[in-house]
């Protein structure tokens, strides 16, 4: 579990803590890099465990940054929760350079938490977490019937869609109508 | 999280992670879940190789073949209570049709008044047809003793005899039924446990395409005479396989060869295999057991050849599409 430290924005992060690595020592000195999310707080993440995320490890594949210019730059990710990264950070350290096991049993058991990693696991690219946790969301619904279906996984009803899709083409239509509106001003 | 707009990657996750049964009670939630399911899911209904309804008193239970088991999606049951707790009513294609969900099971129980069985059946018959697609087949497995099947389309028509404790004690009941029966007409694959002489019974009345059967009883001169039968070409016409196995003794295989009713490639030789997809699918078997005979037979009426095998306590017969010529140049 990697502890952090209240951070004051992504241009000046806060002092992060280091996350505590594997037993084994790695021969060659691993590159480290920082992450933050909504609530600003940086955590340090070696490379070895950031490549468990496909977009961060596109994104560092080919940066070559310094410790320093590192630390300075750390990767914000304003749209994931500052707890639900702490999570993914962890799970990240904790599976760095290890097959990962057929099942995860330390996923958050709340919902709207469970939801919130799915998003950003998603977002990440992080497969594995993303098929652990997809797995869990599948099992919320075993035994129910369709209406608590429904409210579990907040689905729409039909007349619901309906109405959703009949304002969707509402606005595209009038959308479209602007921009006729505003080339017809153009061409004057 | 709402599942109908996270990205897709996230809902098809999701839903390739759930069982059959849930896919199918989620489709019931809306219109456009049922869509998403069905684009997202086609390769996984593509390898469902078939859908059984296996027939029981009170209306059947329907299987898909899972990944080590059979997975069950849904269950029929008669009711004639009025008043119906745990229930919950769902619109399927217009009718409205009570279900409930028991606590440890995690597929749908399907109730309806007897008046109304074929009817609720057929609804969700249809449903299926549209959720997991037409090309999937659909299987309908019921015991001689029950009378009742459906008018469906895709479907075939199988019939199993002899439950582990059902014994058939009563020759007249069988040969009644075999010979009245609306539902024997129209079986096309049949799995059979007789435990008195019954066979040639049984294959008086057989107009179907596979038969697998387990006998105490099976008089030489009855396989003999079948095979007489089949070769005149007045009988059998949609014969592709069978299989009798005798539980007591095994079968006399020189009475047969002596009879002068076969026959033979020269020993020499590799006779090809005679197999093919089984009508009636269990989870691990698609395909009916090999035959691989030196010994065959010609059809008078159109020179097509049947493999014939006697071995140990059992007799397999395949019927090959190749005539005699095709048949013989197969042999290496």
């Amino acid at each position: 579990m990697s502890s952090t430290e209240q951070g004051t924005s992504s241009a000046a992060p806060a002092e992060p803590t280091t996350a505590p690595e594997s037993a084994a020592a790695p021969e060659v000195p691993e590159s480290f890099y920082y992450v933050h999310g909504k609530d600003k707080v940086v955590h340090k993440v070696s490379a070895g465990a950031l490549q468990h995320s496909a977009l961060i490890h596109g994104m560092i594949s080919n940066l070559g940054y310094t410790e320093e210019q590192a630390k300075a730059n750390p990767f914000p990710f304003e749209n994931i929760d500052g707890d639900i990264l702490q999570m993914v950070v962890d799970w990240c350290n904790q599976h760095k350079g290890k097959p990962t096991p057929p099942e995860d049993t330390n996923l958050p058991k709340q919902k709207e938490k469970l939801f919130d990693l799915v998003l950003a696991v998603n977002y990440l690219e992080i497969k594995e977490l993303l098929t652990y946790c997809c797995k869990q969301v599948a099992m919320m619904v075993k035994g129910k019937s369709p209406e608590e279906i429904r409210e579990i996984w907040m689905i729409p009803t039909d007349a619901e869609d309906e109405a959703a899709e009949k304002e969707a083409k509402k606005r595209a239509g009038k959308e479209a109508a602007g921009e006729t509106a505003a080339a017809a001003g153009d061409a004057k | 999280m709402k599942l109908s707009t996270s990205p897709y990657l996230v809902q098809k996750e999701i839903l390739d992670n759930m069982k059959t049964s849930n896919l199918l009670l989620l489709s019931f939630v809306s219109r456009n879940m049922k869509k998403l399911i069905k684009s997202s899911q086609i390769e996984r209904f593509k390898n469902i190789s078939h859908i059984m309804y296996k027939n029981r008193r009170f209306g059947p239970k329907v299987t898909v073949p899972g990944k080590y088991s059979l997975d069950t999606i849904m269950e029929f049951t008669e009711s004639r209570k009025k008043t119906k707790n745990n229930y919950f009513q769902l619109n399927v294609s217009g009718k409205v049709i009570d279900f409930r969900l028991f606590k440890n099971c995690n597929y749908p129980e399907a109730s309806f008044h007897p008046s109304d069985k074929e009817s609720v059946i057929e609804t969700i018959h249809n449903y299926f047809l549209d959720f997991f697609g037409d090309t999937v087949e659909y299987q309908w497995e019921t015991y001689y003793d029950e009378k009742f099947i459906p008018n469906l389309p895709n479907l075939t028509l199988s019939i199993s005899v002899g439950r582990v404790y059902f014994e058939i004690t009563e020759l007249e009941d069988l040969e009644s039924f075999f010979a009245s029966s609306p539902i024997f007409n129209h079986v096309e694959s049949v799995r059979l446990m007789l435990y008195s002489n019954t066979v040639p019974i049984f294959l008086r009345h057989f107009q179907g395409r596979q038969a697998f059967l387990r006998c105490n009883e099976c008089a030489i001169l009855d396989l003999i005479e079948f095979i007489n039968r089949w070769k005149s070409g007045e009988e059998y016409q949609m014969l592709e396989h069978l299989i009798i196995i005798l539980l007591s003794n095994g079968i006399p295989q020189n009475q047969i060869l002596n009879a002068n009713v076969v026959k033979l490639i020269d020993a020499t030789k590799t006779p090809p295999t005679h197999t093919l997809p089984k009508v009636l699918k269990s989870a691990y078997s698609l395909s009916t057991d090999p035959i691989t005979s030196h010994s065959y037979v010609v059809r008078e009426t159109d020179n097509r050849v049947a493999s014939v095998s006697v071995q140990g306590k059992s007799f397999c017969f395949g019927v090959w599409k190749e005539t005699e010529e095709e048949f013989l140049r197969m042999v290496t």
